[in-house]
């Protein structure tokens, strides 16, 4: 955590997306993976936070060929729950790849079978790593994401959860997963979405990322929503109420402290707010974000995130 | 697969195990061994175990070791003696409590009926078992052992009991003589001594080992769709004392996560049941609210996954031990261990006395519950409701069977996309996702309904109905090759049904039947079924047609060549051509092809 946004980036710079340049101490855990260093990359995860953890394991799951490197470690240290559940999350990357990321109707038969056989292949390392050692929250956090794709049901990714959460409570990363199966897209309910987002609001601690939900729920219905309609959603009193709440007890609050997912944060915020035509709301968090764009919060705005980022950038800041 | 081609000979016992020194009585009564150990009280309990049960029989067979049981008990039915009998797996018991002198009547009476069976009462029997298997209801496991043995053996719990519709006197006489002997046969009572008076001369015959186990289950773990709001597994593991335990381990761990901790399930349980000399079956079981299914399907994977991590709390496994230690005490220890005892004898397992026991208990450890837990695992069928158990790495059990027959092609009536083939080896019907075949000497029975409707098992499960009335073409000449082929012992005659079925449109679900074969909905156009009546109809609509179309093109040549032409006549003759030629039409469109 020796970003702090205070000190770097600037309003006016180009965005600047790359995780590794945004995050620099995660570089270190890339060479690590890189040159092959087990011990290295174990000592990097012991050292972090929950939150950081799961974020770099994010990066690792998206390491071209670091499976090789995954399984061997592995099978070097049987007992390791670590690279069992980094091998597992890069294969259900891997396999969500051949799957790609297009609504079931445009997936072909052959893709679902090598995506079920990868998730498969990762679900079953995963049971082995929960079933020894169910205080690790990575490996429930990884099972959410199979139970997704493998269509394992509401009740059982909500049973994942908990196990989760009874081991790691407000684990954001994991309350994240979860909120997609809730969604309509894989079985649930808008109901069940934005009741779950504040449920995990209203529970987390101050200044912590959870509230952040609430806005991801508002994005995903947003953008269940036909032309119009979805416009006058993100412009509605209730949603930017809502929206305003949920930044004042996380990244507004004076708890907060920056961890590797304050820049996802505050970029969500801005985007929802950006959407919803609240350009002085939004400008507050670009200012703070300054050039650090996050890719996953305005790639439904446009296919180059940077210049989507300037341009709702130079908006919301032209509106103050 | 019949017993008579497994009778290799153990010599009864007839000494006193070891373990038992001490502890019980050992004799022979009328050469049957018998167990003896007193109990407090005035009433004595004896039971009469014979080592025949439903897995000895075959499908086509099927409950002739019940109907025996009925019949040895037909002249006991109106004592007032507590007595009883039980047809189970591998065994049938007589069991009956009262003073010496009842306990010495109603067995004198079995063993005088097992002699000499009251046959004169067997159409009546038949009845009683017929409408006692309507009335029954059924284990949460009834379907796994077809699934897993298929119909035969081990399989066969899974089926009503076929054969009584077509034992005969000599049959049931002939299997009361090979398999209720005295050399087949072990007693116990509850006294300590053989009670005066005993007369239960049987004839001679040999121990029967139980059968073997078949398989129909190529790769386990597997897994088999079930119904919607419960999750059964069973296994199949050595017996021990370390596999009772952990039955009792999974149990109670099933019960904690699924109904304490998860609120997913009212029911969660484990048994163990021996099923032969060295094998016993697990059975797990959790119901479940249908919105809280798939938690509970993933709740038993992950506290299966536990055990076999062998993540088990050092408290679960005593519970389990106290549990099972407290069965060993007690004031009348012997007598209540005489009914597994005089099992365990009859199916040649170990013996133990309860200190022997009581050390086995002590001496299981956490490694050997998870030793066990991995062996279940590895042999596990699981029944889970809607959704697939590849993702914890079962297979699915087979669907559909290897491969089809060659012969006549019979398109369904219902459904397009199914076709019922008819060939001198078997039958197959042709389904979507593959084949389903019963080949005729691979098949266990065939039930024969006088309409001509013939449904075929195999001995792996598969089944094919044969119904003519739903395929076309199915005439008497095919069916006589189906007769001819299966051997006469696999034919089950049934009576006339109420209603013959008709071609309907099904929900295309159905179509994707399993080891019970249903079709689909009609994607052709429907035809008409094929009797000797429709066949008149349709030659006689033919020929009304042919004829009337003649007179109308005679009648319109003549108006035509005519200097006047008389349009009314020439309408009126077409028009009432139409509607023959359309029904003409429709009877070719429909008419049977082979």
């Amino acid at each position: 955590m020796s970003s702090t946004y205070r000190t770097t980036g600037t309003v006016k710079g180009p965005p600047r997306l790359d995780p590794y340049d945004l995050h620099p101490e995660m570089a270190e855990l890339r060479t690590l993976v890189t040159a092959r260093d087990w011990p290295g990359v174990q000592a990097f995860f012991d050292a972090r936070s929950q939150t950081d953890q799961t974020y770099a394991a994010s990066l690792v799951s998206e390491m071209p060929g670091a499976e090789t490197f995954l399984a061997d470690a592995a099978a070097r240290h049987p007992a390791a729950p670590l690279p069992r559940t980094l091998l597992a999350y890069r294969q259900v990357v891997i396999g969500w790849g051949i799957r790609s990321a297009a609504r079931a109707q445009h997936v072909s038969r052959d893709q679902f079978r090598q995506f079920h056989d990868w998730l498969r292949r990762a679900e079953q390392q995963l049971i082995d790593v929960c079933a020894e050692q169910p205080g690790f929250p990575l490996a429930w956090y990884v099972r959410l994401i199979t139970a997704r794709g493998l269509e394992l049901g509401q009740s059982e990714a909500r049973r994942r959860y908990d196990r989760l959460a009874a081991v790691a409570p407000h684990h954001f990363a994991g309350q994240s997963q979860l909120l997609q199966q809730l969604c309509p897209k894989w079985g649930g309910s808008w109901e069940l979405a934005h009741g779950f987002a504040r449920e995990c609001a209203a529970a987390a601690p101050n200044g912590s990322n959870c509230a952040v939900l609430v806005a991801d729920a508002h994005i995903e219905h947003w953008l269940d929503l036909p032309s119009p309609e979805d416009q006058a959603y993100m412009r509605g009193v209730p949603v930017r109420d809502d929206l305003r709440f949920a930044a004042e007890v996380s990244v507004w609050h004076p708890d907060h402290r920056p961890d590797t997912r304050w820049t996802a944060a505050h970029n969500t915020f801005a985007m929802a707010f950006s959407v919803g035509g609240h350009l002085r709301d939004a400008a507050r968090h670009f200012a703070v974000l300054g050039d650090r764009a996050d890719p996953s919060s305005w790639k439904y705005l446009g296919d180059d995130a940077r210049a989507v980022f300037a341009k709702h950038r130079k908006a919301a800041l032209a509106a103050r | 697969m019949t017993a008579e081609t497994r009778t290799d000979t153990t010599a009864p016992p007839t000494g006193l195990p070891a373990a038992l020194e001490g502890l019980a009585g050992c004799t022979t009564t009328q050469g049957i061994p018998t167990l003896f150990a007193p109990r407090a009280g005035n009433e004595i309990t004896a039971g009469l175990f014979f080592r025949v049960g439903t897995a000895d029989e075959t499908l086509a067979t099927s409950g002739i070791t019940h109907l025996v049981e009925h019949l040895a008990l037909h002249r006991s039915g109106v004592s007032d003696t507590h007595h009883n009998g039980a047809t189970a797996g591998t065994y049938t018991l007589f069991h009956v409590t009262g003073t010496e002198a009842e306990v010495v009547a109603h067995l004198n009476s079995v063993c005088a009926s097992l002699r000499d069976l009251p046959l004169e009462r067997l159409e009546t029997e038949k009845e009683i078992l017929r409408t006692e298997a309507a009335g029954r209801g059924r284990g949460v496991n009834h379907q796994l052992p077809l699934w897993r043995y298929g119909a035969e053996g081990y399989g066969l719990a899974a089926y009503s009991e076929l054969g009584v519709w077509r034992l005969t006197p000599d049959e049931v006489r002939w299997w009361a003589q090979t398999r209720f002997t005295r050399d087949n046969a072990v007693l116990w009572i509850t006294s300590d001594h053989v009670p005066e008076g005993l007369e239960l001369t049987l004839p001679a015959g040999r121990r029967i080992p139980a059968p073997a186990a078949g398989s129909a289950l190529p790769t386990t773990p597997a897994y088999i769709g079930g119904e919607d709001g419960q999750v059964v597994l069973d296994a199949v593991v050595r017996r021990s004392t370390a596999a009772s335990l952990f039955t009792d381990v999974l149990g109670r761990a099933l019960f904690q996560e699924l109904r304490q901790e998860g609120g997913y399930s009212y029911v969660a349980d484990a048994d163990y049941s021996p099923r032969d000399a060295d094998r016993a079956t697990v059975t797990a079981f959790a119901d479940a609210l249908p919105q809280k299914q798939d938690a509970v399907t993933g709740a038993f994977v992950d506290v299966l996954a536990r055990l076999r991590a062998g993540r088990i709390e050092p408290a679960e496994l005593e519970s389990a031990k106290s549990k099972a230690l407290k069965s060993l005490e007690g004031p009348d220890v012997a007598a209540a261990a005489l009914p597994s005892w005089a099992l365990n004898l009859l199916m040649g397992h170990e013996i133990m006395s309860p200190d022997q026991h009581r050390e086995r208990i002590a001496a299981v450890t956490v490694e050997d519950v998870r030793d066990v837990a991995r062996e279940a695992w590895s042999t596990a069928l699981v029944q889970v409701p809607g959704r697939d158990l590849a993702w914890a790495g079962c297979a699915a059990a087979p669907q559909y069977s290897p491969a089809a027959v060659e012969g006549t092609r019979h398109a369904s009536l219902e459904d397009g996309r199914v076709t019922l083939v008819i060939g001198a080896e078997g039958v197959s019907l042709l389904l979507p996702g593959g084949p389903v075949t019963v080949r005729y000497d691979r098949c266990a029975a065939m039930t024969a309904r006088p309409d001509g409707a013939r449904v075929l098992t195999g001995l792996d499960g598969f089944r094919v109905e044969v119904e003519p009335t739903l395929f076309k073409g199915v005439t008497p000449e095919r069916l006589a090759v189906i007769d001819a082929a299966v051997p006469q012992g696999s034919v089950v005659p049934l009576p006339p049904r109420d209603e013959v079925p008709r071609p309907q449109a099904r929900s295309r679900a159905r179509a994707s039947g399993s080891r019970t074969v249903v079709s689909g909905s009609p994607a052709v156009p429907v035809a008409q079924p094929s009797t000797p009546g429709r066949s008149v109809l349709r030659w006689l609509i033919w020929s009304v047609t042919a004829f009337f179309t003649l007179i109308a093109v005679v009648l319109t040549l003549d108006e035509l060549t005519a200097p006047v032409p008389d349009t009314d006549v020439l309408l009126g003759v077409w028009i009432l051509e139409l509607p023959l030629a359309l029904a003409s039409w429709s009877q070719w469109r429909t008419r049977p092809r082979a």
